[in-house]
């Protein structure tokens, strides 16, 4: 006992000291063992283990670990115990060494339903501390939604200042929307207004309209998973990126995302060691790759060729898969990669195609990842199927993105450059750094086919042997479209070995690593939609 | 299962007949579209029961053009 201090001292402290440990202790077991057992049922981990997974060790800062339900009105509230941490999980915590946010619903508390508490103080202090300091925030998506019986009656009127905030925070943080289970009503434009939407298959859904709010509206009898599971928006919809088998294989694909960005559009991405020398030969093409342009094949294995090994992170590899996109490393430096894939639909740009590459385009731009186009298109897909379906203005956002982009751009026909598929994957007139063609590349307003339909239709008509003429001037065409014309003219800076790619693609991303476009000021463009 | 196209387009080749048994991915027919050569693959494996487009025949997106079982 020290001189002079009360005798009692040491009891009360330690008893104020106990109920803390006591109130925190109770917050942290969730819902409890049943709750949580249930929830693993169902194969998914609680959000406490998922957060452990999507931060470094020990890194993880909670804020509001001791709130809980309160009472809205006068209406009567569960104790404290029944909604630790009012179902919602928030903090901070490192991804490989660097500071993210998250917001995890909790399952095991009234189905992760947004309560007041959460919604109003957790999660806004979440997006305000993750936009003050510029950082990625991340949520964790397993939530029924809003909580009905907090958020029933024209209170409402206060609500949904959630997605004015994320619009706030588009382009200036990386959003990423881990999908874990439900997500249904409102709260299914978080991952609508994401840079990142992964899904579990399975367990993950989201929809406007829950199942039963589904048929209590329309009638229409429709599970949640029917209605909004991966299988629905990983390949029909587009709204969610990757499907992923668990909730480990969606944690690591957020931390494998995040990898490639900077914490905000004010950082350059983060540069990483590689063991891959820029100058090294890409080997193999000539087997990958078939000379005629009427042939297919899988770009995906050139693209993995000549990035940084086991670099490449393609994103929505399920939709719209005449396009291939996806983030990877060239000499350790962050890069988006667009390319035209052959293998499906033959690699003709349509409705789909053209949003899946405008909206990753602005991802890279806003987040000063340089962009590389691997070209092989044979045009816009015509006719009147796509033009009810809306193929100008769709085709438009993507003319609109290549355009607006100021960050290092590398242009690299591979094969067909044709039309407007030319300009869409950045040709000459948008902006460049460099662009290179490969010997057999083909640029032309369209195919030799097409052209001699068009231009010598007649010719070929008036022929005593219609098909030997047709094939006489297809060739001839064949000829005024090869690169060597082009490179003629110096409207191409060079034409490549296959080989050489890796090396010109590196050199060129570092002749314009210090680039600076400044732009006539406006308030923001109007980009088809 | 039925097998369709997945684009307007062609009847170019057609590679398997009834009767034949196909591995997932085997090409079935190849359409011609824009200039491409787009081929049409088993979406499981099985055998061809049915094909229901010739050579020459111009096909609808989402139109049925072969069946597997």
């Amino acid at each position: 006992m020290s001189e002079g201090a009360p005798a009692d001292v040491g009891g009360e402290f330690e008893e104020k000291v106990g109920e803390l440990r006591g109130r925190r202790r109770r917050n942290l077991e969730m819902g409890g063992s049943e709750k949580i057992a249930k929830q693993h049922e169902r194969g998914k981990l609680t959000a406490r283990e998922r957060i452990d997974l999507l931060f470094d060790p020990g890194t993880f800062v909670e804020f509001g670990l001791l709130a809980h339900q309160q009472s809205l009105r006068g209406n009567p509230v569960d104790p404290p115990e029944k909604t630790p941490a009012d179902g919602v999980i928030t903090g901070h915590g490192l991804v490989d060494g660097r500071q993210v946010w998250v917001i995890a619903y909790d399952f095991t508390v009234m189905a992760g339903s947004m309560g007041a508490v959460g919604e109003s103080f957790k999660t806004t202090r979440v997006r305000e501390l993750a936009l003050r300091y510029r950082k990625p925030i991340v949520w964790l998506l397993d939530s029924a939604g809003a909580r009905i019986q907090e958020a029933a009656g024209s209170t409402f009127a206060g609500s949904g200042q959630l997605f004015y905030d994320q619009v706030q925070m588009s382009g200036v943080i990386p959003q990423v929307a881990a999908m874990l289970g439900p997500c249904a009503a409102g709260t299914a434009y978080i991952p609508g207004l994401a840079d990142f939407v992964p899904m579990v298959k399975g367990t993950a859904s989201m929809s406007l309209g829950g199942a039963r709010l589904v048929k209590a509206a329309t009638g229409e009898d429709v599970t949640d998973h029917d209605m909004g599971g991966s299988q629905v928006h990983c390949y029909e919809s587009g709204v969610g990126d990757n499907e992923v088998e668990n909730d480990a294989d969606c944690i690591a694909a957020v931390r494998r995302f995040l990898s490639y960005l900077p914490p905000s559009n004010l950082e350059p991405p983060p540069w990483q060691p590689a063991d891959d020398p820029g100058d090294r030969n890409v080997e193999g093409l000539e087997k990958l790759v078939p000379a005629s342009p009427r042939a297919t094949y899988d770009v995906r294995k050139v693209v993995q060729r000549i990035v940084d090994k086991d670099s490449w992170f393609e994103i929505k590899p399920t939709w719209a898969k005449n396009l291939v996109i996806g983030l990877a490393r060239m000499a350790g430096h962050p890069i988006g990669v667009v390319a035209n894939q052959p293998m499906s639909k033959g690699g003709i740009l349509d409705v789909d195609a053209a949003d899946k590459a405008a909206r990753f385009i602005r991802l890279c731009d806003a987040f000063n990842v340089p962009l590389v186009y691997l070209m092989d298109v044979p045009g816009f897909l015509v006719g009147s199927g796509v033009e009810k379906e809306g193929i100008i203005r769709h085709g438009a956002k993507m003319l609109y993105a290549t355009s607006e982009a100021t960050v290092p751009k590398v242009t690299v026909v591979m094969r067909k450059a044709y039309g407007a598929g030319y300009f869409v994957m950045c040709g000459k007139g948008y902006g460049p750094d460099l662009i290179v063609a490969w010997p057999f590349a083909e640029i032309s307003v369209m195919g030799p086919e097409g052209a001699v339909n068009i231009i010598f239709n007649k010719v070929v008509e008036a022929s005593d042997n219609p098909e030997a003429t047709r094939a006489e001037l297809v060739a001839k065409i064949r000829e005024s479209i090869s690169p060597y014309v082009a490179a003629a003219w110096a409207m191409i800076d060079d034409v490549i070995e296959p080989a050489e790619t890796r090396r010109v693609i590196v050199q060129a991303l570092e002749q314009a690593r210090s680039k600076k476009l400044d732009r006539p000021w406006r308030k923001h463009g109007n980009i088809p939609v | 299962m039925e097998v369709k196209a997945e684009l307007v387009g062609n009847v170019w080749k057609v590679v398997a007949s009834p009767g034949d048994s196909v591995e997932e991915d085997d090409v079935l027919m190849i359409l011609e579209s824009m200039k491409m050569e787009i081929p049409v693959t088993a979406p499981v494996p099985g055998s061809v029961k049915e094909i229901r487009v010739k050579e020459g025949d111009v096909v609808k997106e989402g139109q049925v053009v072969a069946v597997i079982e």
